[in-house]
């Protein structure tokens, strides 16, 4: 399996922050693939602080963060090689259940250098 | 095991007792999931290497586990205890001084297997600085200020009369890391591991001094698990102490070499040539950089918290290394 996770990650980023802050000059690796970002939120739209967000690459690899304040996250991390459509993104939080996941379609006609996808989760 | 697991080995046993039951047992067993915390600085690194073999080899499987990595982010060597108690992972890489640390803040993580001993770093530098006196005043990034790696620089600059109150310091995690503010011009100096050290002296970077020359053998990383999930799942530890005493084994093994180094080159980007000689680096005589079978030194750890009582980390009197250790999954991986 580590076949593929051997090319599955880039240099991960090391001072990232849920939300996008701190990325520095030693952030990007030349190899590195599309930023996922996007923003976790209740049933009713409002943001969801400190949920745990995965980004899973075939189950074997994943990348974890948790939402700012503003219920933002982003992870980098996986190489060019991997295809957006093979990175599956799912939130969590305690006393919350997944309700949905909603991605953003990239520009057509143009290289994807990040992936939005939205969060939702309900209280339960 | 899964529910659906233990009703289709019942069915299958009902129809043909013993062999297919055992053949179902096998099969069910690869159901059994474990999430193991890695650090983003790790994740291409040589010190990946002992759970890059057992993966590439096929070992995990064949002890019946479904073995994820999850590398949380933000990263660092800090985190990795945290991601145990916040059910991120099951088990943890680990820089021991992290886990001694949450153990003393009341964590019940304990090591469960040494994943490396002993390490090398090189403190590289840029082609101009001609010895490690000649670093006053300029800027060296080092690692996390708690960890074994800047412990052990403070102690090789103070062998060559720099202190760190004579450089100019910067906090950057990871070997990569620290190799890419070298190249950038704006390090004149950092710590490197292997295989970065030998592939930055290729390319004319210079070799100041390495971190052995100043500091006894200690337990660099190990996994970690907390007690009472590693309790309440034996099998699942034991399996993967297995697993990865077969990979120190097939590292050590000559035969095995070219998969080793092609898992190098890999997961780590150097060429080849870099790889042998870091492989060639571990095995010299005395170095002792990996564990023969995951074997937990407890001298070793006891080095380390002798460094933190040195660093004014933990107080006097130090706590025993068996505090931090549970040695029954080796015991019962066979390993002494």
């Amino acid at each position: 399996m580590l076949a593929f996770l051997a090319v599955a990650v880039a240099w991960a980023p090391s001072g990232a922050r849920a939300g996008g802050e701190g990325f520095g000059p030693d952030d990007h690796a030349p190899d590195e693939g599309p930023a996922y970002f996007g923003f976790v939120k209740d049933e009713r739209g409002a943001p969801v602080r400190d949920a745990k967000v995965s980004a899973s690459y075939k189950t074997s690899l994943t990348l974890v963060t948790r939402t700012n304040a503003t219920g933002g996250y982003k992870v980098r991390g996986f190489k060019k090689e991997i295809s957006p459509s093979d990175v599956v993104i799912t939130c969590a939080k305690e006393g919350y259940r997944q309700l949905r996941v909603l991605r953003r379609p990239p520009p057509k006609g143009k290289p994807v250098l990040s992936v939005e996808t939205e969060c939702r989760l309900q209280r339960e | 095991m899964p529910l659906s697991c233990r009703v289709r080995g019942s069915h299958i046993a009902r129809l043909f007792p013993i062999v297919l039951a055992v053949a179902a047992s096998a099969a069910c067993a690869q159901a059994t999931i474990l999430r193991y915390g890695q650090a983003a600085s790790a994740a291409r690194s040589i010190f990946s290497l002992p759970v890059a073999v057992a993966e590439r080899e096929g070992l995990f499987r064949r002890e019946g586990l479904d073995f994820r990595i999850v590398i949380p982010i933000p990263g660092g060597s800090d985190k990795m205890i945290d991601a145990l108690h916040d059910d991120t992972v099951d088990v943890t890489h680990v820089a021991t001084p992290f886990l001694v640390r949450a153990a003393l803040a009341g964590s019940d993580a304990v090591a469960i297997a040494a994943e490396f001993n002993n390490p090398v770093y090189s403190l590289v530098a840029r082609p101009e600085i001609q010895r490690i006196a000649d670093l006053k005043g300029k800027l060296v990034g080092l690692a996390d200020p708690a960890g074994s790696i800047t412990i052990s620089m403070r102690k090789l600059l103070a062998l060559h009369g720099v202190r760190e109150s004579d450089i100019r310091v910067k906090i950057l995690e990871g070997t990569p890391t620290r190799l890419n503010c070298l190249r950038r011009g704006e390090c004149a100096a950092v710590p490197l591991g292997q295989p970065q050290d030998l592939l930055a002296q290729s390319e004319g970077y210079r070799l100041l001094g390495v971190s052995n020359d100043a500091v006894p053998e200690f337990l660099y990383t190990v996994t970690a698990a907390r007690r009472s999930w590693a309790a309440a799942n034996p099998d699942a530890v034991v399996r993967y102490v297995r697993a990865l005493a077969a990979a120190f084994r097939i590292i050590r093994d000559p035969e095995k070499r070219g998969a080793v180094v092609k898992i190098i080159v890999e997961t780590t980007g150097v060429p080849p040539a870099i790889a042998e000689r870091t492989l060639a680096l571990y095995f010299e005589p005395g170095r002792k950089v990996l564990p023969r079978q995951g074997e937990i030194d407890l001298a070793g750890l006891a080095q380390v918290i002798a460094f933190m009582g040195e660093a004014g980390q933990i107080k006097a009197p130090l706590p025993a290394p068996e505090r931090f250790v549970d040695l029954r999954y080796l015991r019962l991986a066979g390993v002494r």
